[in-house]
């Protein structure tokens, strides 16, 4: 069978429809993981509770020791048993995001760790403190000091939102496999995701300098 | 017309914008011993890391007992290159930094350039080492890792390393200016047998008290050229340029007006 | 919700059967990745061109697309080339070139890292460039990149298991199959998950413990710079 491109071009309307809902997926997942792993962060940071602090550990490193494909798995089939029915788009969404968030919150300890402490004191002296302090002070500090890896982290999302397609999220892979389901060209409309999937991630990764630069903040 | 031990014709070298080498010429005779002098920056590790090739001048060539070494005319072929290395077996260098080999122990950072570049067998690589560490003072340091040498040490073993290859000119790199104090002694016996025993050798130094005593020639550079050279005693008790007076000056040399 | 128990025993055997297969083929996976990363990392550095395109090609074409595409396309194109492997052939090349293209930059990294003056020595007493990197440089390169090639190995692990999509009967597949006997997903998952989650901990802990001893032997101060620069650009997962 000799390799046919009239097949990708008739996919390729379908195939960017389901571009867009990775990408719509993927800023989901990802701004719902910054925002936990920042809470997460800055309890770790604020409360002082060991069994905070173990619990955490703990779900990092469960986190990081499993496959995210189990993961996902677990939320989509344990979850009911629960009581709790959400439907493939949603249990993917947490899945990513719970996934995510644990490796967030090692980079934003890494960008936490690379603030000077003397931020924390000259905030402290002038009177600033609570939720100020971390909104004003640190955490900007904190993500601009996390700017690469975040980014490499996002690509690593949007890799994983392929993963949804096992769960049946209607997104690019899930697209193409319906298509080459019903085309038996398998090769051209794969071909054609690659291309798509690795243009969204390499842009992405590029981009990573020049959002570095543009939010660069001269050390004082 | 005699032929001479090793020729630097019309060497020169740019880094982006700053001229390290500006048109050297140096003719070095065998057995000779030639202390470069100069600023920081004046080009004298450049010029001393164009003899062996190891950073290719833009424009000159350089000459060993009259075979071309390299030429910047050319682009290296791999038969070149094959020569070029084996030029480099005849040319020992020591670097500032010692670069020993810290995965091999001193004996085996002795041995292995014999075997893969030399191509000598394992008994006779040996041999040779343990009888090169023993005139360096290594003898009970062979079964040590290089981390656990004093800085001294690591430098012997390093001159020691080259030594094995069987060169017929030494080209050192500051040899001495890592080194405590304190350790700066041991090294520069090692270097003064070498002398003794007729070595050729290009060293490029701050130690001016060594190179008053045993330098056949000094060369001072600065700003990428030759700025003057001659016996110890004229031209550091007479310097003739102002630039090289106000060198001296500066390093308060006025115990070698002697 | 009732936990039952005698999920956990009856159908261990058929799980830890499929963990078997799971650390096969990524042993399979790792002794064809690391040498396939080692001559990409050679490749890129190289001054040929030709080779080094190809080679920046590949590693660029391998990290930025998700390993469930790369797993479907070498399932259906390779029957093209004639190729007509069973899925955990299939598997194992997959998850290998996949690995290879992490590893690759790993070495590179751990090459980069090795100071300049060891090149410099090993070139200035007349090495030639494969003998200066077979004799000096890749040997200090080893102790630098064994950490962060651990690390990429238990991804390798956990990319494995979506090999499950193309119906290797490794560790997540068989978990699968025990689900749809059983209707127990949590039980059933929570086992396949400990069963990662624990040959993931007990590889590192290894590593941790061996890497303290090789630091012991010969550490020094550039060992730690190159441990510093590997963490930067080191895959974190």
């Amino acid at each position: 069978m000799k390799f046919d491109i009239s097949y990708i071009i008739d996919a390729l309307p379908r195939l960017f429809e389901g571009a867009l809902i990775t990408l719509q997926v993927a800023i989901l997942g990802f701004c719902l993981s910054l925002i936990l792993a920042t809470t997460i962060t800055i309890a770790r940071t604020s409360l002082n509770s060991k069994i905070f602090n173990t619990i955490i550990a703990f779900y990092i490193s469960f986190i990081r020791g499993t496959p995210l494909l189990v993961q996902i798995f677990l939320i989509y089939y344990v979850l009911p048993v629960f009581g709790l029915n959400l439907g493939p788009f949603s249990a993917g969404i947490i899945a990513i995001t719970l996934n995510s968030a644990a490796f967030v919150t090692e980079i934003l300890r890494g960008g936490l760790a690379s603030v000077p402490n003397g931020q924390f004191e000259a905030a402290k002296s002038l009177g600033i403190s609570g939720v100020a302090l971390w909104r004003k002070i640190i955490l900007p500090q904190t993500f601009i000091a996390s700017i690469p890896p975040l980014v490499n982290e996002f690509t690593m999302v949007l890799k994983a939102t392929a993963l949804l397609s096992v769960i049946t999220v209607v997104e690019l892979m899930r697209v193409s496999q319906q298509i080459y389901s019903a085309n038996y060209h398998p090769v051209e409309v794969l071909s054609a995701t690659f291309v798509i999937y690795f243009l969204m991630c390499f842009v992405v990764s590029r981009s990573s300098a020049i959002l570095e630069n543009k939010l660069k903040v001269k050390r004082a | 017309m005699t032929l001479n031990f090793l020729e630097l014709k019309g060497l020169h070298k740019k880094f982006g914008e700053i001229t390290a080498l500006n048109n050297v010429s140096l003719n070095v005779s065998k057995g000779e011993v030639i202390f470069i002098i100069g600023p920081s920056g004046c080009g004298k590790s450049t010029l001393l890391r164009a003899v062996n090739w190891l950073t290719p001048p833009d424009k000159g060539e350089v000459c060993l007992e009259g075979d071309i070494v390299g030429s910047s005319s050319s682009k290296l072929t791999i038969k070149e290159s094959k020569l070029l290395n084996s030029f480099r077996a005849r040319m020992g260098m020591v670097f500032q930094q010692f670069n020993v080999w810290p995965h091999l122990n001193a004996l085996e950072n002795v041995v292995r350039a014999q075997i893969v570049v030399a191509k000598r067998n394992k008994a006779e690589a040996e041999a040779k080492a343990l009888k090169i560490l023993d005139e360096v003072g290594l003898s009970d340091k062979i079964n040590e890792w290089p981390d656990n040498l004093s800085g001294g040490q690591k430098q012997r073993l390093a001159i020691a390393r080259s030594l094995a290859m069987d060169p017929i000119l030494m080209l050192l790199d500051e040899p001495t200016s890592a080194l405590d104090p304190e350790l700066v002694g041991e090294v520069l016996s090692v270097l003064r047998r070498l002398v003794n025993n007729g070595m050729t050798m290009l060293i490029v130094t701050h130690e001016l008290g060594f190179a008053s005593k045993f330098g056949d020639r000094i060369v001072f550079m600065d700003g990428g050229e030759i700025i003057e050279e001659g016996i110890p005693k004229k031209i550091l008790k007479t310097p003739k340029t102002q630039r090289l007076k106000m060198f001296l000056e500066k390093l308060n040399i006025t115990s070698f007006k002697q | 919700m009732n936990l039952e128990y005698t999920i956990f025993i009856d159908y261990a055997p058929t799980l830890l059967l499929g963990f078997w297969l799971t650390l096969k083929i990524v042993v399979c996976a790792i002794a064809l990745g690391i040498p396939l990363g080692l001559f990409l990392a050679l490749g890129k550095r190289s001054p040929f061109v030709f080779l080094s395109f190809l080679s920046t090609s590949f590693i660029e074409i391998f990290r930025n697309t998700p390993f469930i595409i790369q797993v479907f396309l070498f399932y259906y194109v390779l029957p093209f080339y004639g190729l007509r492997l069973s899925a955990e052939y299939v598997g194992i090349l997959a998850l290998a070139a996949f690995g290879s293209a992490y590893f690759a930059e790993i070495i590179r990294a751990g090459i980069d890292a090795v100071p300049k003056g060891q090149l410099e020595s090993a070139r200035a007493i007349g090495m030639t460039d494969w003998q200066s990197m077979k004799n000096i440089i890749l040997p200090q390169t080893l102790s630098i990149v064994l950490p962060p090639l651990t690390n990429q190995t238990l991804t390798l692990i956990k990319e494995s298991a979506i090999l499950s999509t193309i119906t290797v009967h490794e560790l997540t597949m068989t978990g699968l199959m025990v689900q749809g006997e059983t209707f127990r997903p949590f039980e059933v998952f929570i086992m396949v998950a400990l069963l990662y989650w624990a040959l993931n901990e007990t590889i590192a802990t290894i590593m941790r413990r061996f890497e303290k001893n090789i630091n012991k032997n010969r550490n020094t101060g550039s060992t730690k710079n190159s441990s510093a620069i590997l963490k930067q650009n080191e895959n974190i997962r």
